[in-house]
């Protein structure tokens, strides 16, 4: 081939690894330590001003690390096999090396927030509803939430996530199908051999409430959304209400538990100040100009007066925000249900059906008539309830209660009778409400 | 378990090696034959003695000269540096933890995580390595000429390629061993406190599965509730619906001892393990599972004897065990009154005893296979499990030698090592995707097929929508690489055998005949055919040449 003897042939690729390494050198100078950016490589600086070195995105995993560093440019295609297995482990239900390939995947693309989203969702919303027994779904719902609560403190700049946990420990514990056995299990873990009959600390180590819990989440997400702006997939305004939404719907759980003393009243008028004075005080920039939630008619006059807009553009938006919030809603119920009125109707309606499963037909009918009358009311105090579903819902069941208790004691149903106009233009919510009639008293 | 320990037909299995081999030699001895008329009437003398000399030299094999072979290969390997995969071994091993556990992590996950990872572990390390020796050994000799030294010597060839593979076995064999071992005492270590219960072997006598439809009559499956697995099939509740094991050899040495309740002190009897899927039409009572009753039927008599009913545990396996005491208090809801029978005496008649399995959930579901009712008979330790799903991994790595040193009789370093990782990753990886191609289970049909699919969209289930000419014409292009590809499944291992792990992860003894009995049969399979070929190529193959 050439004429060169072998040392010399060895002295050329020692030239030439010599004459690569100083621009490799060069440019892959380590960070100096002290921030100052002339004395690190050019790497380094890229790094520091784009904010893609690993510590500057989160946590480092030294685990992860090492692994994406040994698979050299092949980690997408061992994700992507990782991807495979996981989902045919889900469709085979081989739950356990579901979790370890969910948690390689997760190693190999630790800072791509989409697996973390979707994974978290997976096995919160997927994998628990799998199971059978409730325990062991909660405990899947738990897994989603620490897989997304390990997935934020990896990607600290990313608000997308923390929301996202907060939406397990809120909505997903508390409006689930199960919620009655999820809200209880967060206080009192079903695991009672490992968590002591407390509740799972790596969740919830105040052993509060899951709408709470899921608010504190929910601030952090706000924090993070206030620092990086462009790591959520929503609107701002929607996105920075879920705190006080939490707030809201904690009150609400309280009372569809039963709860109708102080406890209640005092979450609803702290959701309302912080529904108001928080929340509706919060600055935000739309279309037309800056604006905030809480604003009369006359208030978004001036302020579009003052910034120079015109006025009925700006209050087109400002409307159309506080409808995507539901703002005036909740501020409404809030206050309303601070109300003894509002309290008194629901308590009689909620030991109305509970006597119904005891089998005391007499007094459920009477607890019964009196929280319709009650709930009549409050439909003509507060017009606007009649938009409320939920307010409908609970009126129209215990209608329906009412009515069973009638056609049980062979009574005719009369003609005329608290919320019967109501009951009559909302009869497309029965099904509905037969269903969970059937599942929660086991009468067909 | 999620999946059947189906027995391996053995006859079947040594029926089609004699046919594939057979067919193999055949074609050898026809072409070399054919091949040798290019010399003349030479040629078929020389074929003669050539076979002649082969004849000879297989029977006079020495022990003492492959065993001598042997370990010069085995101090090759370790000179070669093989026993450097202990160090990555023990990196993982000592920072696996960190990232395995978690707390709170339920008891059989756990166990499954950490034995899953230690086979992972070892059988990733292992077998690079012993294909890499393998493949390398031979064509380095031949390079650096030490080859030649050994030939000259009064050694046949056969005696090299046994050598050979010997020396690279018995180096698997220790890197294995050491590494189980290790591997065994990590789990042991790792796995938490309250999870240690569940560290044993559980030994199934699994019954064949029949089941009767809403009506009461005899049907081939359950209902298909829409699962894409379609493992199990389901039963309705509160219906004639039913699922019926028979199991058969049934015996006094069946029974074991059963712990006290509060209604019975400590007995014998049998313990029937149920593994149960649930599928409920609506929520019902969600706080509690859906209800099972089990009826053991005497096959002769028809005397049916029902237990109470339980709760179906989904997927807690050891939740869902039933002890039947030997001695059976039962209501016989004709007579109207209890009724004690003996289980032995009166349930099992030679042997042979029916389960039913009935849902009592009216509109809901309980999903069945055959391996998700069996009678648990006295468990064994982990250890044994552990150790004899350890031979999986062994007998793949001798198979991986006796390949790698056949094909670096014939082919360069670099070549025998990528022939024999493709027989590994085919063998291995493709083996599903092979027989369903085979069988004619995968949808889309062949190459050409596929390609038009996937050009046009059209969907896989949709018929073609060309001409009868064309499409017969793209079906019969198709079923010639299929035959192709029957001739891959015939001839390339099925590594899936090897792979025992699962039994051991699920908490289950690997079952001797449908995993130990394939994989030894698999591994001798290949022996022959590799030790001749190795041999002939060597014989044939000219040293000089690097």
């Amino acid at each position: 081939m050439n004429n060169l003897s072998s040392r010399q042939r060895k002295l050329v690729y020692l030239a030439v690894i010599v004459i690569l390494l100083i621009p490799i050198i060069w440019l892959g100078r380590p960070t100096s330590g002290t921030g100052a950016t002339r004395d690190q490589g050019k790497l380094a600086q890229l790094r520091t001003r784009y904010d893609l070195g690993e510590n500057q995105l989160g946590q480092v995993d030294p685990t992860s690390a090492a692994m994406n560093l040994v698979l050299l440019g092949f980690r997408g295609i061992a994700a992507d096999l990782m991807w495979s297995q996981a989902d045919d482990n889900e469709t085979t239900k081989n739950w356990a090396e579901l979790r370890s390939n969910v948690d390689t995947i997760i190693m190999l693309q630790p800072h791509f927030v989409r697996v973390w989203q979707f994974q978290g969702w997976n096995l919160a919303y997927n994998v628990s509803a799998a199971w059978d027994l409730v325990a062991d779904r909660f405990f899947w719902v738990k897994e989603g939430a620490k897989f997304l609560k390990k997935g934020r403190a990896i990607n600290e700049k990313v608000a997308q996530l923390p929301y996202e946990e907060g939406r397990i420990l809120g909505s997903k514990m508390g409006r689930a199908d199960e919620w009655k056995y999820f809200r209880q299990f967060f206080k009192k873990d079903p695991n009672e051999e490992l968590y002591k009959g407390l509740a799972d600390p790596e969740l919830n180590p105040k052993g509060t409430d899951n709408y709470l819990a899921a608010k504190d989440v929910y601030l952090v997400a706000n924090d993070l959304q206030q620092k990086f702006p462009n790591t959520i997939s929503m609107l701002d305004v929607l996105f920075r209400s879920y705190p006080y939404r939490s707030q809201l719907s904690y009150a609400d759980a309280l009372q569809r538990e039963g709860h109708f003393d102080d406890s209640s009243r005092v979450a609803w008028e702290q959701s309302y100040r912080e529904w108001v004075e928080n929340f509706g005080q919060e600055k935000f920039y739309g279309p037309a100009g800056a604006y905030h939630l809480e604003m009369t008619e006359r208030d978004m006059q001036e302020a579009a007066e003052g910034q120079g807009t015109d006025v009925e553009e700006f209050t087109h938006w400002v409307l159309r925000m506080q409808n995507e919030t539901r703002f005036p809603y909740w501020k409404f119920r809030a206050q309303a249900e601070s109300a003894q009125l509002m309290v008194d109707a629901h308590r009689l309606i909620y030991d109305g059906e509970k006597q119904f499963v005891q089998g005391k037909l007499s007094t459920a009918r009477d607890s019964l008539l009196r929280g319709m009358t009650m709930y009549e009311q409050l439909f003509s105090k507060f017009p606007v309830l009649a938009t409320d579903d939920e307010a409908l819902e609970e009126s129209i069941t215990a209608v329906y209660y009412w009515q069973r208790i009638l056609k049980l004691e062979f009574k005719p149903i009369p003609a005329q009778y608290p919320l019967s106009v109501v009951y009559a233009n909302h009869s497309n919510l029965l099904p509905v409400i037969e269903s969970r009639f059937k599942r929660d008293t086991g009468q067909d | 378990m999620s999946f059947d320990p189906v027995p391996y037909n053995l006859f079947q299995g040594v029926s089609t090696w004699l046919q594939v081999m057979g067919l193999g030699l055949l074609l050898v001895v026809v072409t070399t034959l054919a091949g040798s008329l290019g010399y003349g009437l030479k040629g078929p003398v020389l074929w003669f003695w050539g076979v002649i000399g082969a004849i000879k030299d297989v029977s006079e094999i020495s022990a003492r000269r492959i065993w001598a072979l042997a370990m010069l290969t085995a101090r090759e390997a370790i000179r070669r540096k093989a026993l450097l995969v202990f160090g990555v071994f023990a990196l993982l091993f000592m920072f696996g933890s960190w990232f395995l556990s978690s707390p709170g992590e339920k008891a059989d996950i756990q166990i499954q995580r950490h034995v899953v990872f230690v086979f992972t572990a070892i059988s990733w390390l292992v077998l690079p390595v012993v294909l890499m020796l393998s493949c390398w050994g031979i064509p380095e000799d031949i390079k650096a000429r030490s080859m030649h030294t050994v030939v000259t010597k009064p050694v046949r060839r056969i005696e090299i390629v046994l050598g050979r593979m010997l020396g690279f076995s018995l180096i698997a064999t220790l890197v294995v061993a050491l590494m189980a071992v290790a591997g065994y005492i990590w789990i042991d270590r790792q796995v938490s406190q309250d999870a240690h219960g569940q560290l044993v072997c559980k030994v199934p006598v699994y019954g064949k599965l029949a089941f009767l439809d809403r009506q009461g009559q005899p049907a081939s499956a359950g209902i298909n509730v829409g699962d894409v697995w379609t493992f199990r099939s389901y039963i309705e509740g509160s219906t004639k619906a039913c699922a019926i094991w028979e199991f058969e050899r049934l015996g006094d040495s069946s029974l074991m001892a059963l712990p006290a309740t509060k209604d019975r002190e400590t007995t014998r009897g049998l313990r029937v393990q149920t593994g149960f899927e649930s599928f409920r039409t609506h929520k019902g009572l969600m706080s509690s599972g859906l209800l099972c009753q089990l009826t053991l039927v005497n096959p002769s008599t028809n005397l049916r004897v029902p237990l109470p009913a339980f709760e179906v545990a989904e997927y807690r396996g050891d939740a869902n065990v039933t002890p039947i005491p030997a001695s059976l208090t039962y209501y016989d809801s004709e007579a109207r009154k209890n009724k004690t029978v003996d289980l032995l005496k009166d349930v099992i008649a030679d042997g042979r005893l029916k389960i039913e399995a009935r849902c009592l959930n009216g509109e809901q579901f309980l999903g069945m296979a055959r391996p998700d009712m069996f009678i648990r008979t006295a468990d064994r330790s982990f250890a044994v499990g552990f150790f004899k799903a350890i031979t999986g991994v062994w007998l793949q790595a001798l198979v991986i030698v006796m390949i790698g040193v056949a094909a670096s009789c014939f082919l360069k370093g670099p070549v025998a090592t990528l022939m024999t990782f493709a027989v590994l990753i085919v063998g291995q990886s493709f083996r599903g995707l092979i027989d369903k191609i085979v069988s004619g289970d995968q949808l889309g049909g062949g190459p050409l097929e596929s390609i038009y699919r996937m050009v046009t969209h059209l969907n896989q289930t949709v018929e073609l929508d060309l001409s009868k000419s064309v499409t017969g014409t793209i079906k019969w292009t198709d079923w010639i690489s299929q035959q192709g590809i029957w001739l891959v499944q015939q001839t390339f291992p099925n590594f899936g055998y090897f792979g025992m792990s699962p039994y051991v992860a699920k908490g289950f003894d690997v079952d001797f005949r449908a995993a130990i009995v394939p994989s030894v049969a698999v591994a001798l399979a290949y022996f022959i055919p590799c030790v001749l070929l190795g041999y002939f190529a060597l014989k044939l193959r000219e040293l000089e040449s690097k």
